[in-house]
């Protein structure tokens, strides 16, 4: 078994070394074969290079895109490393009614201008393509002679084998080949790698990407945190403000009263205890809104766990989190968390609700899952949109897993440092 | 009585003291954050104390720490916690040793004198006396058993009963004879599966009981 597998192996290597020799060299030595060509051809030495100019740019045009996306089938098949490809959005050719066409660089007269000057742009433009062109140059040096270095000591084995006596002794041969075989399940695999760094998106790209979600994100914390200020103002000016007003005016008016017309006084501050009652019961409502108080006082884990014994559904919780977070993200899962469960509540049907809390490799997830029915959908009115969207401020994650039929496992991971 | 007072906020403690004075009572202390509430409760082991469950140094659950510390030294130790908010969370942990004397209201409850003062006296005498708002929080959980074996009516009764009121007062709330009411706080008792003992402790059990039901 150990034998044969082990025979896969160096078969295997084997080809794949011969590939990437192949396909890491086959540009360039069709490059020097060019090169050779102009200055046999050519009898001025400025005029071959100048040829020589022009074949490099067409087969570096030509050539630089097609291997890359060769090495990338073969890193994925062989590595199972995908390496994905960071060109730019290729424009599709459209006709304006002006009867020119658009490509996403420029207007022209006829489709196959078009069609021309968006396959050049696209080539020669983008920073993927130049990366393209860069792999073309440093593949055969590095993942090129690792994979051949391996099949030139077996050639060299080989031949020294061949002609004994005359470069070499039996054993020198018999170590050659010995190594040749042993690197070749090695030697090949420099190209992961080196594809993925090359091949893959670069660092700026990655960054530009991530620039791009976060504006986004700040875009919709911005109205997010707008519309909760106007929320709050609007509670405080409408409800406890007002109240206080009231209360301020009848004890002025009980005063008055007090000597003259005692039980109207006392009537009046019978309503005004009402009044302060009511104005403290919807202040407390509206620090629940913004930050519950046991989630202040307990942190998140026993705020859900007050949560889970208000839900009319079994609740259970389990943590294996220890400490604080920082609260804005406390605030930030719980509220997710409240949301999710007043759903299973609501729309599932389910008999008992099981909430996990615990923390990942970079931060905490929370798992809210239910024996319902399922299929939550995030289009279909839920309040899952806004649970992302609240979540993302904070870079932080949604997964929902709900086929119909049952059972829901949503997740929620928020990237942060425990204390 | 002799009572400990425990309020951050001087207007609050100061009305607490006043009225609780007002009342005839002593107050042997009045303090104003975690540690030093935790001492007077040990140090005078009063007959009840009347403790804000927000206070320094972390403004975290420092007055409610405080009286279960306390409980645990003293078992019994009657406590009357008061908060701008309630947690049936709270709620069990204060009721969770099973030894009565203990209350959780809203500090709106001090606005109505007489019934806080009710209150007041009913922990100290190792009863209990939840708020409204904690009771109807649990009515609200799920309905597992024992509560879902329970009548409408039951549950009116043990709802009140965990407001802390006698059956008197129940029959005066629910426009029922005082006898009825017996009836139903034994026929509960008997669904909660509580023995027949003294019957203040019953009714603690019951509404331990209540809370149980939930989780």
């Amino acid at each position: 078994m150990r034998a044969v597998s082990s025979l896969r192996l160096v078969v295997s290597g084997f080809v794949r070394s011969v590939t990437l020799v192949v396909l890491t060299w086959f540009v360039p030595a069709l490059l020097l074969v060019a090169v050779v060509f102009c200055f046999r051809v050519a009898d001025d030495v400025v005029l071959a290079w100048w040829w020589v100019f022009w074949l490099v740019a067409l087969i570096l045009l030509i050539f630089a895109r097609l291997v890359s996306r060769a090495t990338r089938i073969l890193v994925a098949r062989w590595t199972g490393t995908e390496v994905a490809p960071a060109y730019r959005p290729v424009v599709p050719l459209t006709r304006l009614t002006t009867g020119y066409w658009w490509n996403g660089y420029g207007y022209q007269r006829r489709r196959w201008q078009a069609a021309y000057q968006r396959w050049l742009r696209t080539r020669v433009r983008d920073p993927a393509a130049w990366r393209d062109m860069l792999w073309i140059v440093v593949a055969p040096l590095s993942v090129g002679i690792a994979a051949a270095l391996p099949l030139a000591l077996i050639a060299f084995g080989a031949l020294a084998a061949l002609r004994l006596g005359v470069v070499s002794t039996p054993f020198l041969a018999v170590l050659s080949i010995v190594v040749g075989v042993a690197l070749l399940p090695a030697g090949w695999r420099l190209v992961e790698p080196v594809a993925v760094r090359l091949l893959g998106p670069s660092l700026v790209e990655l960054l530009s990407t991530r620039v791009a979600t976060l504006v986004v994100a700040r875009g919709d914390l911005t109205q997010a945190q707008d519309a909760e200020l106007h929320r709050i103002e609007r509670d405080l000016h409408d409800g406890a403000q007002a109240r206080l007003v009231a209360i301020g005016l009848s004890v002025g008016a009980a005063e008055r009263l007090i000597d003259s017309d005692p039980e109207e006084a006392k009537s009046l501050l019978r309503q005004t205890r009402e009044a302060s009652s009511l104005a403290l019961r919807e202040l407390r409502e509206l620090v629940r809104g913004i930050v519950p108080p046991v989630l202040s006082e307990r942190g998140l884990v026993e705020a859900v766990r007050a949560l889970a014994l208000d839900s009319p559904v079994p609740t259970r919780v389990g943590s294996d989190l220890a400490g604080r977070l920082e609260l804005p993200i406390e605030a930030a899962l719980y509220f997710a968390t409240a949301e999710l469960v007043t759903n299973a509540a609501k729309h599932s049907g389910a008999d008992a609700v099981d909430i996990r809390i615990a923390p990942t490799a970079t931060g905490v997830a929370v798992v809210v899952a239910d024996d319902g029915r399922g299929g939550a959908d995030e289009a279909a009115g839920s309040g899952l949109p806004g649970v992302r969207d609240r979540l993302a401020a904070f870079d932080g994650t949604l997964l929902v897993e709900s086929p119909a039929g049952g059972p829901t496992r949503i997740t929620l991971e928020v990237p942060c440092a425990s204390s | 009585m002799r009572i400990v007072v425990a309020e951050d906020l001087y207007l609050l403690r100061d009305g607490l003291v006043r009225l609780l004075e007002a009342y005839g009572h002593r107050v042997v202390a009045a303090t104003a954050d975690g540690p030093a509430t935790l001492a007077a409760l040990i140090e005078h082991r009063p007959d009840v104390a009347v403790v804000d469950v927000r206070m320094p140094p972390t403004f975290s659950d420092e007055g409610l720490q405080a009286a279960l510390t306390a409980r645990q030294t003293v078992p019994g130790l009657p406590v009357l916690v008061l908060s701008q908010h309630v947690e049936q969370l709270y709620a069990r942990e204060l009721l969770a040793d099973g030894n009565g004397g203990v209350g959780y209201l809203l500090k709106d409850s001090v606005f109505e004198a007489d019934q806080f003062m009710e209150a007041v006296e009913r922990v100290a005498a190792g009863g209990t006396a939840l708020d409204p708002a904690v009771v109807a929080k649990i009515l609200g959980g799920p309905g597992g058993s024992p509560l879902g074996s329970l009548t409408e009516r039951e549950r009116e009764v043990i709802s009140l009963m965990a407001e802390g009121l006698s059956n008197a007062a129940i029959a005066r709330r629910l426009f029922l004879s005082e006898g009825a009411i017996g009836k139903y706080t034994t026929s509960i008792f008997a669904k909660f599966e509580i023995q027949a003992d003294d019957d203040s402790n019953r009714r603690v059990l019951a509404v331990l009981a209540f809370l149980g039901a939930t989780g």
